[in-house]
C-alpha cells in the first residue's frame, strides 16, 4: 500500500474551502494557515455537516464575540454601548493539524438565535450552552439549556460577557429575591 | 420459582465541593443495577468571570491573570496568552526565550503527568505508587524552584521573552533530576504493563475506539492513547518546538493501560528535550520590547498543555487591553469523551474512568448520594473508591 503523504496546511485549507464553496458570503486570511469565511447564520448546519462529513479536523471551540456599537459622549472621551444596537458574532473554530477553518456567523441582538449543530457534533452542547449563558444566544433544538456554568441565583436575561454588563446592582440581586 | 420485577434505577451524584483538589464539577451518574446508563455534567463551581476579567486589564496584568487560570498547567496558559499578544503586536520572541518557555513547559508537563499517575493510582487502590510517584514528583518541583523561584505560577513569562534564564548551577541539577526520575519511570513502565492486579484495573476498561475520541473531540494523551495522531507540539509548532522537536506518540488500544502507557512515554520524551534543550539553549537576549497598546486584530494561539490542546482566541482593538479573550481548555473536550465512555461500564469502574482522562477536575472526592428508592444512601468519593477497590478484590 502507498503511503499516504501529508498534506500541507495550505492544501488542507483548499478542501475545506471547496467543501464549503456554496455558502461562502466572503473570506479572510487573518494569519498564515488559517482560514475565516462569512456565512449565513441559517446555513451553520449545512457547513459544520459538510465538514464532518469530509473529515475535515474537528470543533475545536466556538468562540462568541460582542459587537456593539458605540457612541462617544459628548463633552469627553468616553464611549457607551448603544442599547438594542450591534450584533453578537459566533466564531466556529475547527483545526486540521495546523490549519484552522473559522466559520463566522453574525446575529443582531434583536434576534440572536441559530440552529444546534449538536446534531451534528453532539460534545457542542458544552461550547453551546456557554454562549447562550455569558452572551444570550438562543441554540435551538439544542439538548440541554440547564445552567453550566453561572450560579443558580444569577438573574435571569442578565449575560455577563456582554459589553454592556458592568457589575451586577443591587436591583438585579433583589429581582432574583 | 421466578419473580418479574422491573429492574432498579438509581441515580449516583458526585460531586461537586471537594476541599483537596481544585476545580470543582457535578456528576450524575444513572445506574442500573451495576452499570451505568447515563451520565451528565455540570460545570461551573470555580467560574471566576476570567474572560470578562481580562478586558478591564492590561496586557501585562492579563498575563498575570491568565498564569492563575490553572494551578496545574499555569505555564502553558501564560505562554499560550504571551504568545498570542506577541502575534497580534507583530513581536518575535528571541531564540533562547523560546527555548526557555519549553525547557518550562517540559518541566511542567513532567509534573503534571507524575501528578496524574499518582492520582490515578490511588483512584484504584494502589496507593504504593501514589506515594512513590508523588515522592519523586518532588524532583521536578524542587527544579521548578531552583529556576524559577517557584513551585507553582513560575511566572516565567513576560510578553515579549521570558524573565529566567538558566546558570551553570540549574544545568547541573537539571541533569540529576532527568537521571534519577528517567531510572524511576522504568520502574512504572513496569508497574503499569506488568503488575496483574493492577493490568486488572486498567485493560480493556474505558474503550475508546479512534473514530469515537475523532467523533467526541478527545484531545492530548487521551486522544493519543486511541491512536489519534494529533500533537499542536508536532504539528504546528510554537515557542521553541520548531528547533527542539517533538516526537509523536500514539498507542492503538484506546483504553485505561494505553493512556498510562502515552503518559510514562511522553514522560521519556520530556526528559530527553529538557537534556537537549539545556545542552543547546541558544545565545542570545531573554526578551525584547512589546508595545504597550496593541494594534486592532484577531489571532488564535494553540499550545498543547498537559492535558492536551490548548486554544486562545485573542481579539485585540488598538488599546491597552484586549477586546476578547477566550479561552478553550483541554479538560472541556474530554467530558464528553468520558461522560459517552462511562455508559457501559460499573459503578465501580468510574473512579479510574474519570482519573483516565487526567480531568483537570479532580473535584468529586465530597459525597456521593445513592438514591436506591427511597432508600437514599449517602456516600463519599472515598466510599465509592473503596468499594471499587473491594469490588475486584
Amino acid at each position: 500500500m502507498a503511503k499516504k503523504i501529508a498534506k500541507t496546511p495550505e492544501e488542507l485549507l483548499q478542501i475545506g474551502k471547496e467543501a464549503l464553496q456554496t455558502w461562502i458570503l466572503s473570506e479572510n486570511t487573518p494569519e498564515t494557515n488559517r482560514l475565516d469565511v462569512v456565512i449565513d447564520a441559517k446555513e451553520i448546519k449545512n457547513c459544520v455537516r459538510a465538514l464532518i462529513e469530509l473529515k475535515w479536523g474537528y470543533l475545536s471551540a466556538i468562540t462568541a464575540l460582542d459587537r456593539p456599537e458605540y457612541v462617544i459622549v459628548e463633552g469627553s472621551t468616553q464611549k457607551t454601548v448603544v442599547p438594542d444596537k450591534g450584533i453578537v458574532e459566533l466564531l466556529y473554530h475547527f483545526c486540521n493539524h495546523a490549519a484552522i477553518i473559522t466559520l463566522r456567523v453574525s446575529l443582531p441582538y434583536a434576534n440572536t438565535s441559530i440552529d444546534s449543530i449538536c446534531e451534528v457534533i453532539p460534545s457542542a452542547t458544552l461550547y453551546e450552552r456557554e454562549a447562550s449563558e455569558l452572551l444570550g444566544v438562543e441554540f435551538i433544538g439544542t439538548p440541554s439549556t440547564e445552567r453550566l456554568l453561572l450560579p443558580d441565583d444569577w438573574p435571569v436575561n442578565v449575560y455577563p460577557l456582554r459589553k454592556s454588563f458592568t457589575g451586577l446592582d443591587n436591583k438585579n440581586k433583589n429581582e432574583e429575591k | 420459582m421466578e419473580t418479574k420485577h422491573e429492574p432498579e434505577k438509581f441515580i449516583v451524584s458526585i460531586g461537586p465541593q471537594h476541599p483537596a483538589l481544585k476545580e470543582p464539577g457535578h456528576f450524575e451518574f444513572t445506574v442500573d443495577g451495576e452499570v451505568v446508563t447515563n451520565a451528565t455534567a455540570r460545570l461551573g463551581f470555580v467560574h471566576r468571570g476570567m474572560e470578562k476579567g481580562t478586558e478591564a486589564r492590561n496586557y501585562v496584568q492579563d498575563l498575570y491573570l491568565m498564569e492563575r487560570v490553572c494551578g496545574i498547567c499555569s505555564h502553558v496558559h501564560a505562554m499560550a496568552f504571551a504568545l498570542g499578544a506577541e502575534k497580534l503586536a507583530g513581536v518575535q520572541a528571541p531564540p533562547r526565550a523560546q527555548a526557555i518557555r519549553e525547557l518550562v513547559a517540559e518541566l511542567e508537563r513532567i509534573h503534571s503527568h507524575l501528578l496524574w499517575l499518582g492520582v490515578a493510582a490511588h483512584e484504584g487502590g494502589f496507593d504504593t505508587l501514589f506515594m512513590f510517584s508523588w515522592r519523586d514528583r518532588e524532583t521536578v518541583m524542587d527544579l521548578l524552584e531552583l529556576i524559577s523561584g517557584n513551585r507553582v505560577n513560575y511566572s516565567a513569562n513576560v510578553l515579549g521573552g521570558v524573565k529566567i534564564d538558566i546558570n551553570d548551577t540549574q544545568r547541573d541539577a537539571l541533569h540529576k533530576g532527568m537521571d534519577f526520575l528517567e531510572e524511576r519511570t522504568h520502574h512504572y513502565m513496569k508497574v503499569v504493563t506488568e503488575d496483574e492486579t493492577f493490568l486488572g484495573r486498567t485493560r480493556n476498561i474505558g474503550l475508546m475506539t479512534k473514530a469515537q475520541a475523532q467523533l467526541l473531540g478527545a484531545v492530548g494523551p487521551t486522544a493519543r492513547a486511541s491512536g489519534v495522531k494529533f500533537d499542536v507540539r508536532v504539528d504546528s509548532p510554537y515557542a521553541g518546538y520548531a528547533d527542539f522537536p517533538v516526537k509523536l506518540i500514539t498507542e492503538p488500544a484506546g483504553d485505561l493501560e494505553a493512556r498510562f502507557v502515552v503518559r510514562i512515554n511522553e514522560l521519556y520524551e520530556s526528559y530527553r528535550l529538557v537534556r537537549e534543550i539545556i545542552d543547546h539553549l541558544p545565545e542570545g537576549e531573554l526578551s525584547v520590547r512589546m508595545p504597550r497598546r496593541i494594534p486592532e486584530g484577531e489571532t488564535i494561539s494553540r499550545v498543547e498543555a498537559p492535558r492536551g490542546e490548548l486554544l486562545y482566541f485573542m481579539r485585540s482593538n488598538g488599546t491597552d487591553s484586549p477586546d476578547r479573550v477566550k479561552v478553550r481548555t483541554p479538560s472541556l473536550c474530554n467530558w464528553a469523551s468520558v461522560l459517552t465512555l462511562a455508559v457501559g461500564h460499573k459503578l465501580a469502574d468510574m473512579p479510574m474512568i474519570l482519573a483516565g482522562i487526567d480531568p483537570c477536575f479532580s473535584c468529586n472526592d465530597r459525597m456521593v448520594t445513592v438514591n436506591r428508592g427511597s432508600n437514599a444512601e449517602n456516600w463519599s468519593w472515598e466510599d465509592l473508591r473503596k468499594y471499587g477497590i473491594a469490588y475486584y478484590k
